[in-house]
């Protein structure tokens, strides 16, 4: 089942459709004076929220509160929350105030990083058929299952960083009652557990917004330190800048850029590359709308962070790394119902004015004649057509 | 075999400007259509590079795409000349004829017709000084 991390409020809502124009997947709709956002079409990207001024959408985790529903806790820290400390002693401290917030064991997953991008690049290298894409970000993942299914193949299949750790957790505890929590600087990756929507396909049971957590970690921050064991190619793996220096690997971040490069290679055109490492949230997973760092400086605290010449080094090893990649909510219907439905809904886009002003609260005149065809909605409800008409 | 779709696009001579416009188009139709990611990649290919050759060595053209309501796809491109010399020799990896011009700009690379033919299920190809006729067919494959 599919889900969407990113939550509505009506009473913050001023009816802007500033997310309908922004959603980069056209999963958000106006409809009867309240946004909806289609699921199957959601990809946790965040730009609908980026969009919002009102904080008429937000993206949400679980609470902090579901640590007492377990016997043993363990939080799962991707890298790129480090970038917000400038260094070893601040990593520390974070860790250590990740900790004070209830849990028992809290780990870092730089190595689960460093280790998933060495396999990234080993399978480009052999793959034979266009670009691998690095399939680490669940928004990639997503965006080639909606928008570019014809580079399924080019996914890598591996599992994301906080599942091959939270499986190995599972492992090592045998069975034992463990509760297994994601720290998360994004709203994609705020989707990547079971609760609360119940979804069995994630080994991680609750995920939670940094964000949200910042006043409790700032008061535990001076408090303390907890030795973390890092990676140094893990650390880097969250940054475009400094990931992989390597000319046949494309690298590259923000929307514009990715759906240009994604629409070259459908046509075969970047065969001097060998890998495509895309990220939707510019300056890469650092740049994650969850973090409160500007992430051009904390470019430089990964760097300072990557530099330090006694950074405790993590060993040991890391498997299970692989993941099939499959389109979910595979399209079932007949060639004969396909062609019938295109045809009705070319034959409504051709009677409104194909502006895209998205006035009717549909993103485009297509989705809009989408609508219309399968009687959701009526030509007049296009305002542009409505106002031609009144001007008669 | 009845077409249940059919769209004429029209391909300019020199126009590198639009270069991959046609093909993109065609590309976005077929997918509106449900036609399955795999024949859509192998039309989209082979698409842009018909359009490119028209782009780069033909005096424009157009290019229609039917559809069967087997689901076929049909390819026609249809261009004003100057025609093909040798089409055994345009087929042949690597050979190419482009102008300077069109190679700094990063075309000619001698793949057009080879990249075509591969990714076509049925590939004729007609030529006279008048003009090129590309016949392409593209079926989904069990």
């Amino acid at each position: 089942m599919r889900r969407t991390s990113i939550t509505y409020t009506l009473s913050h809502c001023v009816h802007c459709l500033k997310c309908v124009k922004a959603c980069p997947v056209s999963a958000v709709t106006l409809v009867d004076d309240r946004i909806s956002i289609n699921k199957d079409r959601c990809i946790n990207c965040g730009q609908c929220i980026k969009a919002c001024h009102s904080k008429g959408l937000v993206a949400s985790g679980s609470s902090l509160e579901a640590i007492r529903d377990y016997p043993y806790t363990v939080c799962l820290v991707p890298s790129a929350l480090s970038s917000v400390c400038k260094s070893l002693e601040e990593a520390e401290r974070l860790f250590y105030a990740i900790k004070q917030l209830g849990f028992d064991e809290v780990i870092d997953l730089s190595p689960v990083e460093g280790q998933l991008k060495r396999e990234t690049q080993r399978i480009c290298e052999e793959l034979d058929h266009g670009n691998g894409i690095a399939s680490f970000c669940p928004v990639i993942k997503r965006l080639i299952e909606t928008s570019y299914p014809m580079l399924m193949d080019n996914l890598v299949p591996l599992n994301y960083p906080s599942e091959v750790m939270a499986k190995q957790i599972r492992k090592r505890e045998n069975g034992k009652e463990t509760g297994i929590f994601l720290m998360c600087e994004c709203e994609a990756k705020l989707a990547l557990a079971k609760e609360p929507y119940k979804n069995d396909t994630y080994e991680v049971d609750h995920t939670l917004a940094i964000v949200d957590l910042f006043p409790q970690l700032r008061a535990h921050f001076p408090e303390g330190r907890e030795e973390v064991h890092f990676c140094r190619s893990g650390l880097q793996a969250a940054n475009p800048s400094v990931i992989v220096q390597k000319q046949e690997y494309l690298i590259a971040d923000g929307f514009d850029k990715i759906n240009d490069i994604l629409s070259m290679e459908e046509f075969n055109l970047l065969n001097d590359f060998r890998m495509l490492y895309l990220f939707p949230c510019f300056n890469g997973c650092i740049g994650g709308h969850l973090l409160w760092g500007n992430s051009y400086l904390t470019r430089n605290h990964i760097d300072a962070l990557t530099g330090e010449e006694n950074l405790p080094v993590a060993d040991y090893p890391i498997e299970d790394l692989y993941k099939e990649m499959v389109i979910e909510n595979e399209d079932t219907r007949s060639f004969t119902e396909k062609m019938d439905e295109f045809r009705r809904v070319n034959e409504v886009l051709e009677k409104l004015p194909r502006y895209d002003c998205s006035a009717c609260g549909m993103q485009t005149c297509r989705i809009m004649a989408e609508e219309i065809a399968r009687g959701h909605k009526k030509l007049s409800d296009c305002r542009v057509l409505a106002a031609s008409k009144e001007r008669v | 075999m009845t077409a249940v779709y059919q769209r004429i696009f029209t391909v300019e001579q020199d126009d590198y400007a639009s270069a991959g416009l046609v093909s993109s188009l065609i590309k976005e139709s077929l997918r509106y259509m449900g036609i399955s990611p795999a024949v859509v990649r192998r039309v989209a290919v082979a698409t842009y590079e018909a359009e490119i050759n028209m782009i780069i060595h033909a005096y424009g053209g157009t290019i229609t795409l039917e559809i069967g309501d087997d689901g076929t796809i049909h390819l026609l491109a249809k261009d004003n000349g100057p025609g093909i010399p040798d089409i055994e020799k345009a087929l042949t990896p690597g050979f190419s004829t482009a102008s300077k011009k069109a190679m700094e700009l990063g075309f000619g690379a001698g793949m057009g017709l080879p990249n075509i033919k591969r990714n076509a299920d049925v590939f004729h190809i007609e030529s006279s000084p008048e003009g090129t006729i590309l016949d392409l067919l593209f079926k989904e494959k069990s």
